[in-house]
């Protein structure tokens, strides 16, 4: 954790100012620019004391008939009995409060819905022209109007990373959002996190560079040596950067791939590593060892429960799904209970959804996982399977100070459930994004909130 | 915490052959009434079920299972699913899914049913013990062929009974070579009248002799030609896979004008032609995981659209659960998954229980479904709630024999427990 720590909690659009060396240099560190600044503004917040739930604070802690006291858009106190300051008061009894769900994995606002000839034909989920696209970013593509958003905070998500697909092995940056309505994703995007990235290895890049007129290498093994090439290129490139700015080089020209490619060497770009197969992660995290960088998670992980050690050694945590499996060859190796497996492991492990419709029941995925770890004796209670959902993703995205725990000065980005999170029958009654509250279940949005859905017979809930 | 693995451990040294079993301390949902019946005791044997009372008895010689207290419910159907014709999706040497043939307008999947499949295993370890089972789009539009039900015993024998109705798929772009849906309905309409107007059933001779291909509603069945005659003559149904509101009307028109049963599959817009539905008698098999449409056709998509119809008076099954990875790579989660959703949005608790028994059954043809004296012996023994994601299948019964619950996952997930 304290390694994690080194990548975590700068703003990659601050940066210029962070540090003392970025502080005296006129030029900014060229992969720490962003061209794209949020103009996302928190909703006028609602001070509120939630009496008597059972709370899950997300970090592991839980307490049962509990009060959360929300003042200035942070979570104030958590604890039992706390006096009301003279706040809203909301009855909580019966129901339980979480940090609002994280999804660390989504490609809303770019896998259109519906889905169109037009998509089918040019997808927005990945720019294919090439296997290395680390100049892309993915939020030059995102439909903010994707109603995938709307569904995911009516379901408690509060916060989203759209990442692009796995196509390409370089596929671009990522982008962290809150699921608020606005005219363009910048209206959305959250501040605070560290700069994502994705990375994939395994049989998409490979399927791809086989197909008729691509280029790209054709297999695992040309995957893997095509990632080194892309380091060993950027590893040079920093260095004419670094030597730039000491004053014993010239600036090399601006190149957008190589720049994405040293923010990664440079620790201020966090990979999000698609891989499946444990011989797969085991090469990439090679890699990462040999050029000196952590790899933030491997997502989809299948068969990390084989390889517990190696993500745990390299402080790269697992974004898994509960029940994802055989649908192609390294998918095979599947198991539901591999969350659980990996908590007992000491593996930082997170659920994900790579899909608008399982993002809406990630704590369901989370009860799934749990429901198979007791099949193999395995128990895990609520207060730690909910850390899955909150601030282990958190983690990845280098807000772990800000979000995804009810402590004293988080953002509070809170959820009150009907009744145990991991219920199929609970709901969402109340969520809250930077103690705004963006969703009351018993006062429906009277019309839809995208735009698409505007005016369109029967859609909408 | 007892382990399902030393519960498996028993059960493999149980012998498979016909035995008196008997399930004691059920909370036993018969789907008889609306409540089950606590502290039940039910008796099986020779594959029925000869009792479920309260406080029964246990006969002599009988091998007990301790329910604990816990719900017993009769085995989960899923209304439509394709385990044991695909292993690996994206992998086409390993479908058996759809034809390729563009002249016939049939396929029939009762050959190619694979129960040795690891995605049969998995749905029986999430307490499913049969299935109906369709096949994708053919090269015949707008045909894909004819459903098959399955029953999961062990073994790669999972075949219950072919020819259970035909199966045809409209929507936009649904056919590359019909393009749009009213040629859809229009080559539909040609398929059956001309069935209708009289083209003789084949002979005799050409009829398969299968003993379960035999004997159904339709008498002894010889390929998709008696499959469409049965059909057209009322004795089986037309499934029509489809979304749009339109459509959904447009097979309700199509069942009137020719006098046929239709079901409706997928239905995502069906809310919308509920008390239509009813008042036609025409059943819908749908996921209620549905809350976002993936095409055009799907813009009504509505969480309680099983509730809607269910009031209306529609009978639902569920089916196709939780889309493309769901719907067979987790035929029993994703069917448990939907019911628990559609209940959580309005549909009573015992309506979602039918919708993946009685129901399912009734509306392909097949009927039981019950913990009713002489029903088939199917059952399971859940340990929580059956329409939780978080319970687990403890005992999985399927012709009065208790079969592996032991999926290839859990095998997987216990040889690498202890690594660290």
């Amino acid at each position: 954790m304290a390694k994690a720590m080194l990548f975590g909690s700068i703003a990659a659009g601050a940066l210029a100012l962070a540090g003392p060396a970025g502080a005296q240099r006129a030029a900014p560190l060229p992969w720490k620019e962003d061209p794209f600044p949020s103009r996302y503004h928190a909703p006028p917040a609602q001070d509120m004391l939630l009496k008597g739930a059972t709370i899950l604070d997300g970090a592991g802690g839980r307490i049962d008939d509990g009060d959360v006291l929300i003042r200035g858009g942070k979570i104030a106190m958590v604890g039992k009995g706390l006096a009301n300051p003279g706040v809203r008061e909301v009855d909580a009894r019966g129901g339980w409060v979480t940090p609002g769900v994280i999804d660390v994995h989504s490609h809303d606002g770019t896998f259109v819905l519906p889905l169109t000839a037009i998509d089918r034909e040019a997808s927005d989920v990945s720019e294919t022209s090439a296997p290395n696209v680390a100049d892309t970013w993915i939020e030059t593509a995102v439909n903010a109007q994707d109603m995938g958003f709307d569904r995911a905070l009516s379901a408690g998500v509060t916060t989203i990373q759209i990442l692009p697909g796995s196509t390409p092995i370089f596929a671009g940056r990522s982008v962290v959002v809150k699921p608020v309505r606005a005219p363009t994703v910048w209206g959305m995007k959250a501040t605070g996190n560290v700069q994502g990235f994705k990375m994939a290895c395994g049989e998409n890049p490979k399927s791809w560079g086989a197909d008729d007129d691509n280029e790209g290498p054709t297999s695992r093994q040309g995957v893997i040596s095509y990632m080194r090439q892309a380091f060993l290129d950027a590893q040079r490139y920093k260095r004419a950067v670094e030597q730039a700015r000491a004053g014993t080089g010239a600036m090399p020209p601006r190149d957008l791939k190589l720049e994405a490619l040293a923010g990664i060497l440079a620790g201020d770009i966090r990979v999000n590593l698609h891989c499946y197969r444990a011989g797969d992660i085991a090469a990439v995290l090679s890699i990462a060892k040999e050029f000196g960088f952590r790899i933030g998670a491997v997502h989809h992980a299948t068969e990390a429960y084989k390889i517990p050690g190696l993500l745990r050694d390299a402080g790269t945590c697992a974004a898994v799904w509960a029940d994802w499996w055989g649908f192609k060859m390294e998918a095979q190796d599947a198991v539901r209970a591999e969350a659980p497996m990996l908590e007992r492991a000491g593996v930082c492990v997170m659920m994900h959804s790579d899909s608008a419709a399982d993002g809406q029941r990630l704590n369901i995925a989370a009860a799934k996982a749990a429901a198979a770890g007791q099949r193999i004796g395995i128990d895990i209670p609520p207060e730690r399977m909910i850390k899955w959902t909150t601030s282990n993703p958190a983690r990845l995205l280098g807000m772990e100070k800000r979000i995804g725990t009810l402590a004293p000065g988080y953002q509070a980005d809170v959820v009150l459930w009907s009744g145990n999170p991991f219920s199929i029958y609970s709901k969402a009654d109340l969520v809250l994004i930077d103690g705004a509250v963006v969703r009351d279940r018993s006062r429906p949005p009277g019309e839809p909130v995208s735009d698409f859905e505007i005016g369109r017979a029967g859609a909408g809930q | 915490m007892r382990t399902m693995a030393s519960l498996i451990a028993l059960m493999v040294a149980t012998p498979a052959a016909a035995q008196t079993l008997a399930v004691t301390h059920a909370e036993a949902w018969t789907m008889e009434g609306a409540e089950p019946v606590r502290d039940a005791t039910i008796v099986i044997e020779n594959g029925r079920i000869v009792s479920v009372t309260a406080a029964g008895g246990v006969p002599p010689g009988a091998t007990v299972i301790d329910a604990g207290g816990k719900p017993v419910t009769p085995g989960l159907v899923n209304g439509a699913t394709q385990i044991g014709l695909v292993e690996v999706s994206g992998s086409p040497d390993t479908r058996d899914d759809a034809s390729t043939d563009e002249r016939t307008p049939g396929y029939d999947p009762s050959r190619a049913l694979n129960g040795n499949s690891t995605l049969v295993s998995l749905a029986r370890a999430d307490g499913v013990t049969r299935a109906l089972i369709y096949p994708s789009p053919s090269r015949h539009a707008p045909t894909s062929g004819e459903p098959v039900f399955a029953r999961l015993r062990d073994g790669v024998d999972i075949l219950d009974r072919g020819g259970i109705a035909l199966y045809a798929v409209i929507g936009g772009g649904a056919w590359e070579r019909l393009g749009a849906r009213a040629q859809q309905w229009a080559a539909l309409r040609k398929l059956l009248g001309e069935a209708k107007r009289g083209t003789p059933p084949p002979a005799e001779t050409d009829r398969k002799k299968d003993k379960r291909r035999s004997g159904g509603p339709g008498g002894p069945r010889g390929g998709p030609d008696d499959t469409i005659h049965d059909v057209v003559a009322g004795k089986l149904p037309l499934a029509i896979q489809t979304h749009r509101e339109s459509d959904i009307r447009q097979a309700a028109a199509l069942a009137s004008d020719l006098g046929i049963k239709v079901i409706i599959v997928g239905g995502t817009e069906a809310w919308r032609a509920a008390d239509m539905l009813a008042a036609a008698k025409i059943a819908v098999v749908l996921d209620p995981q549905v809350n976002l449409p993936l095409n055009f056709d799907q813009l009504g998509a509505r969480r309680d659209n099983a509730a809607i119809l269910t009031r209306a008076g529609v009978s639902i099954a569920i089916g196709q659960a939780g889309g493309a990875i769901h719907a067979n790579y987790n035929a029993g989660m994703g069917l448990r998954e939907g019911a628990g959703i559609a209940v959580a949005n309005g549909l009573p608790y015992i309506e979602a229980l039918r919708a993946v028994t009685v129901n399912p059954l009734a509306i392909w043809g097949r009927g039981g479904g019950t913990l009713a004296p002489g029903a088939d012996a199917d059952l399971v023994v859940w340990d929580g709630d059956p329409l939780e994601p978080s319970t687990n299948a403890r005992s999985v019964i399927i012709e009065g024999r208790q079969v592996s619950n032991w999926s290839r996952q859990d095998m997987l997930a216990e040889r690498y427990k202890d690594v660290r």
